[in-house]
């Protein structure tokens, strides 16, 4: 790809000039801060947007790429972040979605099958074709995905920031396969920018940012801190965020919680407290009650069992705004949908809490001034890039959505911060400058649960953490370093069971 | 060039890009335009004598004040429909009840001078108000429901449509009719609490600064008040809006309640103005008009005076039109349909085309210039 260039309409620069290019056989990273261009510039090679600018050479033959038919074509295959599967179907049938096999004019399900079967044992996956989608968990449904593109002849598959929900094991299970891919001589793309990945598995990096390319190396001639370096612009160092804060009282505390949905138990017997300075983390893998858990803290969910006592005050069936004056404050997981409002600017999205207040109103009116001001302050906090407060939310990216949505909150923490997945998907420099603000929460004698699926993250920041699995508690570790991921990695999956919490199993 | 710097400044801070108000507006203009020369076509068709019939059409209701008046006076009721829903679709609500509304804001603001005897002001102030109200009353039913029951606020508000007016009628053949009229409407309407003509030689009457009042009102409402702020945040998205603690049921009804009471009040100002009954046996289309209104709009309170102008202009031509020329009253609705079809679809035409053009005038006058420089 030679000087690619692409403009969002009316004037957003996505990627201003860009030259990229792919060895066969090679795994190659695509590293960059969110914003950077890296998932533009892959949707350019594989045909879902146009490039302004630039030109595209495959075997050195000047292509032209419309849309994805004419990627794949090319061979070229690209599993998204966001899983795009139909979830009534099998896996069989997704996998041959477009592609059916036919058999007199008819769907051929048998023959779907057994592609399937066969995809399966050529890339070392146990996989049970007739399962339908929804049941699946996130690592299988990844699969399907590039069985998918598999299953379509492709031999560049581009791979869009794979890990973001897998387990450690997981993550291990994937990149023996793309060893395998790779063995076949299977050319594969992966955008991330979990650091460790690439040194991991990739043979060659290519570091974006700002929508410039600055440059490949060699994955072996590259250190880590290089890497960190060249994508943000600034040293970026592990763990130095650690502080020595010793935890006070207990601020929440949770009384075996119990919550039934349809039949299935989603939360069983939960009990644990948080104490002043503390940043308790709660890890599991998706979909073993952290979603409940936060419903029923921040208010959404009413009908469970057990206690909420913040400060000795029950929060039993309170409401979201009850809770939220009580001073919990909440980030929700899902920034687009129910952080901030995409419809609005940032003003609109910055202000929400701060508007209840009377201190920022003027009699019937809201005392605009002073919500203004309070937007500036912090934009500038938490470096949020952009034109002015009356952007447009989705003009940014989504670090910088994520600052806005977690800066209002941190601000509004009065006593308890519940945070659920709070840097997901952010680029690194957006996720240190959230880190520091967690911290310096931390140090102001309040409490923070932190849900969160990057195992890094719970180490950078958590003093203790719980393991959820199945809508209960299997892990309880008050210094989290007594503890590493490969442990933590076996309670989260449900091998291993701390010995105390056997009782509630 | 300084004044246009001083302005791209301000405007950048407040976020407002020039260059997408361009082509916004050129998109707008480009959909009338074609939508006119399609009815012109239309009209060169079916008119034998095409001239006269588009110069109704077009020039018509500039021909002279009276008609000028006449635009205005038509677009007064589509100001009040149009405000009113679009305080409705801010909560992202499609409450159909401002055409009931207008209905029983018409009624009872008509009831209300009838019956009740008050001094001059006050009378105009209590019927306006009063039909405003029992508006409200009724509107609230299908917006409880929605926000309670999850019952859909566009099929109840339809039937409740109904249900208002066939009550109406009853009414007014019934109880409160009137036998000296020879008709089936009220008693005439006291001059005291009529609303009086603003300009003398139109038919303008001051329910033109009652609804420019309540629009400016609407857009303090949304801009500057926490209520106002609230049902916008829960209309662009209600899972923000209640994850933020904003009781998104409270705000839905609210603003359901509140624009229907507009379409109340609206109604009330119609009869007070060009009636001397109230006689209406169907119910008058303003409701749905101004969903209509509001679209066109861009659903912006300020906006909305000047889509209901536009179309008070539209009408107001095809009336003289179908009046003056050969061209008859179904012609005249079907190019009212075609127009109306283009200017709410132009979000069809996509902005990145013009911006293409200007991109190329751009480059190919930057590089005239550079020629020039050359030769130079």
């Amino acid at each position: 790809m030679k000087d690619i260039r692409k403009v969002y309409y009316p004037d957003i620069v996505a990627i201003n000039n860009a030259t990229f290019s792919l060895a066969e056989g090679e795994i190659h990273a695509l590293a960059g801060e969110n914003g950077a261009g890296k998932t533009t510039l892959m949707k350019i090679l594989f045909g879902l947007e146009k490039a302004d600018k630039g030109e595209i050479y495959f075997n050195s033959e000047l292509i032209n790429i419309h849309s994805p038919v004419d990627a794949m074509k090319r061979r070229i295959g690209m599993v998204h972040q966001h899983f795009m599967l139909l979830e009534n179907l099998t896996i069989a049938d997704n996998i041959v979605l477009g592609i059916e096999p036919k058999r007199k004019g008819l769907y051929d399900y048998k023959k779907a099958c057994e592609i399937t079967r066969e995809l399966g044992t050529k890339f070392d996956m146990v996989i049970d074709p007739e399962k339908r989608i929804s049941q699946l968990t996130v690592g299988l449904k990844q699969k399907v995905e590039i069985m998918k593109v598999l299953a379509r002849d492709a031999r560049i598959i581009i791979l869009d920031e794979p890990t973001a929900v897998l387990t450690p094991q997981e993550t291990k299970e994937l990149f023996h396969q793309l060893m395998l891919l790779k063995k076949d001589n299977y050319t594969i793309i992966i955008i991330t920018h979990k650091l460790r990945e690439i040194k991991e598995i990739c043979d060659r990096v290519t570091i974006m940012k700002a929508g410039n390319i600055v440059g490949t190396y060699d994955v072996d001639k590259i250190s880590i801190d290089e890497i960190s370096k060249k994508m943000v612009g600034y040293d970026f160092e592990v763990s130095k965020l650690k502080s020595n804060v010793k935890p006070g009282k207990i601020i929440l505390d949770i009384k075996g919680l119990s919550l039934t949905i349809g039949g299935k138990k989603r939360l069983d017997n939960i009990s644990f407290s948080i104490r002043e300075k503390e940043i308790l983390g709660v890890v599991g893998v998706e979909g073993n009650g952290q979603k409940e858990l936060s419903q029923v803290l921040n208010g959404e969910i009413k009908n469970y069992d057990g206690d909420i006592v913040l400060d000795d005050f029950s929060l039993k069936g309170e409401s979201i705004l009850e809770i939220r004056k009580a001073g919990i404050s909440y980030i929700p997981e899902d920034r687009m949908v129910d952080g901030a409002n995409l419809n609005g600017s940032i003003y609109e999205s910055a202000i929400v809490l701060k508007s209840k207040e009377k201190e920022y109103q003027n009699g019937i009116f809201l005392n605009g001034r002073k919500l203004e001001e309070f937007t500036d302050s912090l934009i500038n906090d938490y470096g949020v890039k952009c034109n002015s407060k009356y952007d447009d939310v989705k003009s940014l990216s989504g670090g910088n959505i994520q600052k806005i949505v977690s800066a209002r909150e941190i601000v509004d923490a009065r006593r308890v911060l519940i945070a659920n997945q709070p840097t997901r998907g952010i680029d690194i420099g957006a996720v240190m400058t959230l880190h520091e603000k967690l911290k310096s929460l931390q140090s102001q004698d309040k409490g923070i649960l932190l849900i969160s699926s990057d195992l890094k993250e719970i180490y950078d920041l958590a003093e203790s953490v719980i393991v959820l699995y199945d809508g209960k508690v299997v892990a309880r570790i008050n210094n989290i370093k007594d503890v590493n991921e490969e442990q933590l990695g076996r309670y989260m999956l449900g091998i291993d069971v701390q010995e105390n919490m056997g009782a509630s199993l | 060039m300084k004044l246009k710097d001083r302005l791209v400044s301000y405007s950048k801070k407040r976020g407002f890009s020039f260059q997408t108000f361009f082509f916004e507006s050129l998109k707008t203009i480009m959909a009338v335009l074609i939508a006119y020369l399609i009815a012109i076509i239309i009209i060169l068709i079916v008119s034998d004598k095409p001239s006269e019939s588009i110069y109704w059409f077009v020039v018509g209701p500039f021909s002279n004040m009276m008609e000028f008046g006449e635009l205005i006076k038509k677009a007064i009721p589509l100001m009040f429909a149009g405000i009113a829903a679009c305080v409705i679709v801010k909560a992202n609500q499609f409450n159909l009840f401002t055409e009931g509304a207008f209905y029983v804001g018409g009624l009872v603001a008509a009831l209300i001078a009838i019956y009740i005897k008050l001094p001059a002001v006050l009378a105009v102030i209590a019927a306006l108000v009063g039909g405003g109200l029992v508006a409200a009353i009724f509107g609230y039913i299908p917006a409880k429901l929605k926000s309670s029951l999850n019952v859909n606020e566009f099929v109840s508000s339809i039937m409740l449509n109904f249900i208002v007016l066939w009550i109406g009628v009853y009414l007014i053949s019934n109880v409160v009719i009137d036998d000296a009229s020879g008709d089936t409407a009220t008693q005439i309407i006291p001059e005291v609490s009529k609303l009086k003509i603003l300009f003398s030689g139109t038919n303008i009457s001051y329910g033109l600064l009652i609804v420019v009042g309540i629009v400016i009102l609407v857009k303090i409402f949304f801009s500057k008040t926490l209520p106002g702020y609230e049902i916008k945040m829960t209309g662009d998205n209600e899972n923000f809006a209640k994850y933020s603690g904003i009781n998104v049921q409270r705000r839905v009804v609210m603003a359901q309640t509140l624009g229907i009471f507009i379409a109340g009040v609206g109604g009330a100002t119609e009869i007070l103005s060009n009636y001397h009954r109230f006689n209406w046996k169907t119910l008058p289309g303003y409701g749905f008009d101004g969903f209509m209104v509001t679209i066109i709009a861009k659903n912006k309170p300020l906006f909305v005076p000047l889509a209901a102008l536009f179309i008070g202009y539209l009408r107001a031509g095809a009336d003289l039109m179908a009046f003056n020329s050969d061209v008859a009253q179904e012609v005249v609705a079907i190019i009212q349909g075609v127009i109306i079809l283009l200017i709410a679809s132009e979000r069809f035409f996509s902005s990145s085309f013009f911006k293409r053009l200007l991109d190329n005038y751009k480059e190919r006058r930057d590089a005239q210039r550079m020629d020039v420089m050359k030769n130079e």
